[in-house]
């Protein structure tokens, strides 16, 4: 337990913005991911003065500080392993500017998706990374994990819709990265680094955003497939195509099996569902691209294709989809969803491949998983349903996570495609950056020498993520 | 009067139930009580985790963690949203039932009788939840029982009975919002939403300043329509307002009945308009299915259309 100052604290944020009983430190201490450490106080800063000053005293006190936004990590990003402050960003709430002539907004870190996409809907435009949980994941959290979405196959994820942020450095300075314009050409991009670091490297305290005009056009397109080979072969043509799908999502059979057993949406029972969709501001061009696909997926073998521009249409045809994650929480009352392996990404070619070893994998160690994502982007997903108060199945599910990510490497695919590492995918993610862990610690410790900043994440987390911390589950 | 040891005998049976929340977070989105204070401590998720905790050994009771338990409106819409078909607020009763008649008890949100009361029974009668009894020449609440719902805060005589931690949702609170709002140069009307009917998505970023119009109405959640006073229908109209909108469950799907006396109140200062020669049409009632954002809007839309061509209260 780090020693907090907490009249100090009070003395900066106010009274009323720290937190320190036992139940408040508590509930800090958890994500949406399976670990749980209890923080030692948290704190709710609004403004970047304030920041300053708390990092100027924790630094000070080598006392670790662990920024959050929405908590809605699944790996563990914010769970303080080391205890000492939470910093409770949802304070710094402000839009600061939409500029639409010169195609930025300026935001806080506590600015939740969702809001600044409502609040730039007037103007025609949107910010595309959105992942799922928009609704309550904050820019600054989306910044600190390279948050993406269904359309990062089109629109990119965080990275490349950042364009300058103003940073807090672990001493207190602040520092501005990045600009306001499109391009910029060389030196280190630093804003783009801290892009992903989990809050290991600073606390960002504003971000200079770019968006994109909202197409007027969208159309959604479904095909069935009796064989994952086939799905996976209509996913490598398409992005190999000449098209520019918005979005292309992999429903596997475990995963239509959830949403039936849960739901009657009169879902095919096939081997596979590839959901695509194009979008843009001309119909005739919308058109094409449908066209392409649908004629890629029936080359191979897909049947049942359907696709739709109305709303209300494509609401229907991706409900399935929408409802895949409370459906695989609902799939047992013995087993529960936990958040693990739960992203990876591969090469479009491997992508059937992939969900077929992740199939035979959970078969092996008597789990079950399913196999769903953007893979447009290369993105799988999975979740492992396990009954998560016995011990066997904590040591099934780290044999499994260890086997698919080692698959993973072996075709050249990466350790997460936009839920991040944390503490539970680091020991995968230790192995595949293996050669440049010692760069990556150099890099940590000129941002960051006393080693405050989320300490425990990422090359710092402990080879068995099962013991990093306690499990948020009772284990009999 | 004793108080008995802090057990778990209703808790122990959600047990898997809190495993089976992933904590995804979802649940706070449209919690009223989260997004007023915006502490984590105060979502549903958050109390998941504190019962959890407690039932895991690594957190003892507290009256701090039955302060948050007490503290819920029952508008269930966390329930609604729990992307794991968590029953969270029946979790929250059973928790309730636990720590009820312990050391620990506390009031949070619940409904609490002064010593005004003249024991006329007002409250007993129409409490929807069976929460309030007489006994022993006192008026009893209990706290397991209760919903927050405020039916009964409306209806005392003797406005004894309050809801001590409201949330920004009792009378002063509200009242203030619709003075501040209706000084604006473009204020005209407020529109009091249930927490059910209106979907009001997260809400929480502060927008930057704008050099369009600023709207000519405010919507204030209000939890329950049966929460509305008379009075505090008339308090936009008292601040120069233009209108007055309602908006509240369809018949049936108010879990308190508020919808029932949301519409006797309207009914009523309708009523009391016309006699005073004012259009009634400056108050009106909506019906919002849950989850309808659109059908709301476009409710809104027709109503301050009427309310632009009425003008002024004054004119």
């Amino acid at each position: 337990m780090a020693n907090i100052d907490l009249p100090r604290l009070k003395e900066i944020v106010g009274e009323e913005n720290v937190k320190s009983d036992p139940a408040d430190l508590y509930v800090y201490g958890s994500d949406s991911s399976v670990h749980h450490a209890s923080t030692d106080a948290v704190v709710r800063p609004k403004n970047t003065e304030q920041v300053q000053q708390i990092m100027r005293w924790a630094n000070e006190h080598r006392v670790p500080v662990i920024s959050r936004g929405g908590g809605s990590a699944m790996c563990g990003q914010t769970v303080p392993v080391q205890g000492g402050i939470t910093l409770d960003m949802k304070r710094m709430n402000r839009i600061l500017e939409i500029n639409p002539p010169d195609v930025y907004c300026r935001v806080e870190p506590g600015v939740v998706d969702d809001d600044l996409n409502s609040a730039l809907k007037p103007f025609g435009v949107f910010y595309p990374p959105t992942p799922a949980s928009s609704r309550i994941a904050t820019i600054g959290g989306e910044i600190g994990n390279n948050a993406s979405g269904v359309r990062s196959v089109k629109y990119g994820a965080t990275r490349d819709s950042v364009l300058g942020m103003k940073v807090v450095l672990a001493n207190g300075d602040l520092v501005t990265l990045g600009t306001r314009t499109r391009v910029e050409a060389t030196g280190y991009q630093l804003h783009k680094l801290i892009v992903g670091s989990e809050g290991t490297l600073g606390v960002v305290v504003e971000a200079t955003l770019g968006f994109v005009p909202i197409p007027k056009f969208r159309c959604l397109g479904m095909a069935n497939f009796d064989r994952l080979e086939d799905a996976g072969g209509a996913i490598a043509s398409i992005m190999a195509g000449g098209v520019s799908p918005s979005m292309l999502e992999l429903m596997d059979n475990v995963a239509i099996k959830a949403v039936n057993k849960t739901m009657d949406l009169g879902i095919p029972d096939v081997a596979a569902i590839l959901l695509y969709e194009a979008d843009g501001m001309g119909k005739e061009a919308v058109d094409h691209e449908i066209n392409l696909m649908k004629t890629l997926c029936e080359q191979h073998n897909g049947t049942g294709i359907k696709s739709s521009y109305d709303p209300k249409e494509r609401t229907k045809i991706f409900m399935g989809r929408k409802k895949l994650f409370p459906a695989l929480s609902k799939f047992s009352d013995t087993l529960s969803s936990t958040s693990l392996a739960d992203d990876m990404a591969v090469p479009y070619s491997k992508m059937a491949e992939t969900a077929a070893k992740i199939h035979e994998v959970a078969k092996r160690n008597n789990i079950i998983m399913t196999a769903y994502g953007h893979c447009g982007s290369g993105c799988m997903h999975t979740k492992i349903l396990m009954d998560p108060t016995r011990q066997d199945q904590w040591d099934s599910a780290r044999k499994a996570v260890d086997e698919i990510y080692e698959y993973v490497r072996s075709v050249h695919g990466t350790t997460s495609a936009e839920h991040g590492i944390g503490i539970s995918k680091a020991s995968a993610f230790q192995h595949e950056k293996a050669n440049s862990l010692t760069l990556m610690a150099n890099v940590k410790r000129a941002f960051d020498p006393n080693n405050i900043l989320n300490p425990g994440k990422l090359m710092q987390a402990p080879e068995n993520w099962v013991t990093a911390t306690d499990l948020r589950y009772m284990i009999d | 009067m004793e108080k008995r040891p802090m057990e778990f005998n209703h808790l122990e049976k959600w047990k898997s139930t809190l495993d089976n929340c992933i904590r995804c977070g979802y649940c706070y989105e449209h919690c009223p009580l989260a997004k007023h204070t915006r502490w984590e401590s105060d979502t549903p998720r958050a109390k998941m985790s504190m019962l959890f905790g407690m039932l895991s050994g690594e957190l003892a009771p507290s009256s701090y963690i039955a302060e948050k338990l007490f503290s819920c409106f029952y508008c269930q819409r966390c329930t609604a949203a729990c992307s794991s078909g968590v029953p969270i607020t029946d979790v929250f009763t059973d928790a309730r039932a636990d720590f009820a008649g312990t050391e620990f008890e506390m009031p949070g949100t619940t409904s609490v009788t002064g010593k005004e009361c003249a024991a006329c029974l007002a409250c007993v009668r129409v409490c929807p939840h069976e929460a309030r009894s007489f006994q022993d020449g006192v008026i009893v609440t209990d706290r397991v029982k209760c919903q927050s719902c405020g039916i009964c805060v409306d209806t005392c005589p003797r406005q004894a009975i309050t809801i001590e931690t409201a949330y920004g949702t009792d009378r002063g609170f509200l009242d203030g919002e619709v003075a501040a709002f209706l000084e604006k140069e473009n204020g005209k009307a407020i529109v009091f939403g249930c927490n059910w009917s209106f979907y009001p998505d997260l809400q929480t970023a502060v927008a930057p300043p704008s050099n369009d119009d600023e709207p000519e109405y405010k919507i204030l959640i209000n939890l329950c329509g049966g929460r509305l006073q008379k009075t505090q229908l008339l308090e936009p109209l008292l601040n120069n307002g233009w209108g007055v909108l309602v908006a509240c469950c369809p018949d049936g799907d108010c879990e308190h009945d508020g919808n029932i006396k949301a519409k006797s109140h309207v009914n009523y200062l309708r009523s009391l308009l016309e006699t005073m020669d004012i259009d009634p049409d400056r108050i009106q009632l909506v019906q919002i299915a849950h989850g309808d954002k659109s059908g709301f809007q476009e409710a809104i839309d027709t109503f301050m259309e009427r309310i632009n061509a009425l003008g002024p209260l004054i004119q």
